[in-house]
């Protein structure tokens, strides 16, 4: 009994173990697409820049979460998808440098980037 | 019952050894998506050594060496560490423990603030212990989070828990946790490097002009080779370390390099940092007359148009005879111009501030002469210069380079007719930055650096030259010709150097223009006869 109760513990770890080997997410490459792809669109459209310090980083984590952009009228997650990256990379560098990269990887990335930028993150960040 | 068990608990394993394998095995068929960190052999998160709390840094250190048992005594020998420099052509003995600047002038006695940008753990007085190995601070340059701080005012020491400094302000540092960004160590990068080259001269673009947080992830506009989004070179690309040692030197820089590309295996190539290292010495392959320019024209100064182009200002003018003056209240006054950047503080005096600046020429011969706190200054209708640029349009060794002449005034001494390095920072009564006082500042600062003090100061005007050499444009946005074929070009000023459309000779001119004149007379001529003979027919 108590072997099955370790082989049952041990297999209930490798499972923990396998599900924690998590993407690590990189913070820099989260800056360049930030920068180059979500601001470069939004000077350009009427809301202007967002400096990720402008939001706390429980701001940002819930804006990602909830995964609405511009008031729901699409997802976040769209804007950094492979897809996305595939329409504008002719026109846009960081995309075409990142255009393989993994939508969920790349979305940890800015989140990275976004929760040590925010008003109360590790290094408040601008737009430049 | 306990079959049942047994089979429950095979069939959990099954599944736990296919849930942590099959990504692997999937993975595998596609091995770009492979989660492994392809920057570094080692993930550091693993080691034992590192999974503990850290108090300080010299702890974190200690851990490091466990390993990396001969790094210390690398960094022990290199000018990051020693602050201390012997020019073996000059003979001077430079470095940043001896010069002196016409920003924040020296460290003396101002260790406590200055030492944040030293490699290293403690260097608050005239006693730090250079030969200790746990002095040296890893994660200055090996930090990859860039949550790593050393807040001036701890000797170089990061902040581990949240303090408030100064003592009484009601500012509160916010400590910083060690384990995490021990165990995430990795290569250099832009963000370690600017953490100091980016912020010389006390604050972000200050002193060097052609760095500043704008190259920390630049567009290709600001650096050709920085371009965050194209060829993102580090740093560490054009300063090649061995053993610690970083190449390129601010002291000795390398103003005409001959060598060539530097080749895997050539002895005896020189400084990695210089363009021609990578370029060679004839890169131009469309338009060769460029070449011929490249003779006597460093890279620099058709490449970098401007400097300061990352939208951070660099300061131009320091005045530090306005300092100390004090609102009706007695309070520090600090001025703003309508870009939000200051250009009065009571603390430092008046500044000027300046983007895109078009930088000014000069002939360099990579020599650089330091006007040290024992050199004899006259205060004359010259400035004094703090460095001295060696060069001449006929020593053979020579380059037109682009420069950064940041211009000030200075405490000096009339009596001894020396510079003065005042004691500035520090949360005492003598530190100018507190008290506003040079009469209790400058013998504070003066003792400090061993030399005598005659109790009389004034102002003296000073310049001191920075090469130009970072945020290299594209080659599209290069110089054009007529920016320096004009009159009123940018070399000017630039003597020994015959330059069309800017110089006249009358001989030369002369001659020119009778040819000109011949030609046209003798087409006139030539036709005139064609028309008159083919009348006659």
């Amino acid at each position: 009994m108590k072997l099955i109760k370790t082989l049952a513990a041990g297999a209930i770890l490798s499972v923990i173990a396998a599900s924690a080997s998590a993407y690590d997410a990189d913070w820099k490459r989260g800056r360049v697409y930030y920068r180059s792809v979500c601001t470069s669109c939004h000077v350009v459209a009427p809301i202007g820049s967002i400096n990720p310090s402008t939001k706390t980083k429980a701001e940002w984590a819930a804006y990602i979460k909830a995964d609405k952009h511009a008031k729901g009228k699409d997802t976040v997650k769209q804007y950094v998808s492979k897809a996305y990256r595939a329409s504008i990379k002719a026109g846009n560098k960081a995309a075409e440098k990142f255009a393989d990269t993994p939508d969920q990887e790349l979305l940890d990335d800015v989140a990275a980037f976004l929760n040590k930028g925010a008003k109360d993150g590790d290094a408040p960040a601008s737009c430049s | 019952m306990e079959a049942r068990y047994i089979k429950a608990t095979l069939a959990l394993c099954c599944a736990a050894w296919l849930a942590a394998t099959g990504p692997v095995l999937a993975e595998e068929a596609k091995p770009e998506a492979k989660p492994v960190k392809l920057t570094t052999t080692a993930d550091h998160t693993k080691f034992k050594q590192l999974q503990k709390t850290f108090d300080s840094g010299p702890e974190v250190t200690k851990a490091c060496l466990e390993c990396h048992t001969e790094a210390a005594g690398q960094i022990h020998r290199t000018k990051h560490w020693k602050w201390e420099f012997l020019n073996p052509e000059t003979k001077q003995t430079l470095g940043k423990k001896t010069i002196l600047n016409n920003f924040c002038i020296s460290i003396a006695s101002n260790y406590a603030s200055c030492t944040s940008c030293h490699v290293g753990y403690g260097w608050k007085d005239a006693n730090f212990d250079f030969a200790k190995q746990e002095n040296v601070d890893c994660l200055a340059c090996h930090d990859t989070t860039g949550n790593y701080k050393k807040p001036p005012g701890f000797a170089g020491n990061p902040v581990t828990k949240d303090t408030e400094f100064p003592p009484g302000s009601g500012k509160i540092i916010k400590g910083i946790d060690l384990a995490k960004i021990a165990q995430k160590v990795g290569k250099s990068s832009r963000d370690t490097c600017g953490a100091c080259h980016f912020n010389g001269g006390g604050g972000d673009g200050v002193k060097h002009g052609d760095m500043d947080s704008s190259l920390a992830a630049p567009t290709k506009d600001v650096d050709v080779h920085m371009d965050a989004e194209g060829l993102d070179f580090t740093c560490s690309t054009c300063h090649k370390t061995s053993s610690h040692d970083v190449a390129g030197s601010r002291y000795t820089p390398t103003a005409k390099d001959n060598k060539g590309v530097q080749v895997r295996g050539k002895a005896g190539s020189g400084n990695p940092a210089t363009c021609v290292a990578c370029h060679d010495n004839a890169p131009h392959k469309s338009v060769a007359r460029l070449n011929q320019h490249a003779t006597r024209i460093a890279c620099q100064t058709c490449h970098i148009p401007t400097y300061a182009r990352g939208g951070i200002a660099t300061k131009m003018t320091w005045d530090w005879s306005t300092a100390g003056k004090r609102d009706k209240d007695g309070k520090h006054i600090i001025l703003k111009d309508a870009k939000g950047r200051i250009t009065y503080e009571s603390r430092k005096g008046d500044f000027t501030l300046a983007e895109n600046v078009k930088p000014e020429y000069a002939w360099f011969n990579g020599n650089v002469q330091f006007t040290l706190l024992s050199d004899k200054i006259e205060k004359t209708g010259q400035r004094t210069q703090i460095n001295k640029m060696g060069g001449s349009p006929t020593d053979g060794k020579s380059m037109i380079w682009p420069m950064k002449v940041f211009r000030g005034s200075q405490p000096y001494d009339p009596v001894n007719k020396t510079l003065i390095t005042p004691h500035t920072a520090g949360n005492d009564d003598t530190g100018f930055w507190k008290n506003l006082d040079w009469d209790k500042a400058i013998p504070v600062g003066m003792k400090d650096s061993g030399a005598p003090y005659s109790g009389k100061f004034d102002f003296i005007k000073t310049e001191m030259s920075w090469p130009i050499t970072h945020m290299v444009a594209p080659k599209d946005k290069a110089l054009g010709c007529v920016e320096c074929h004009a009159k009123e070009g940018r070399l000017a000023g630039i003597q020994g150097v015959y330059l069309p459309a800017r110089d006249n000779n009358k001989l030369v001119d002369t001659a020119g223009w009778a040819i000109v004149l011949l030609t046209l007379l003798g087409v006139i001529g030539h036709g005139a006869l064609r028309i008159v003979t083919s009348r006659k027919h």
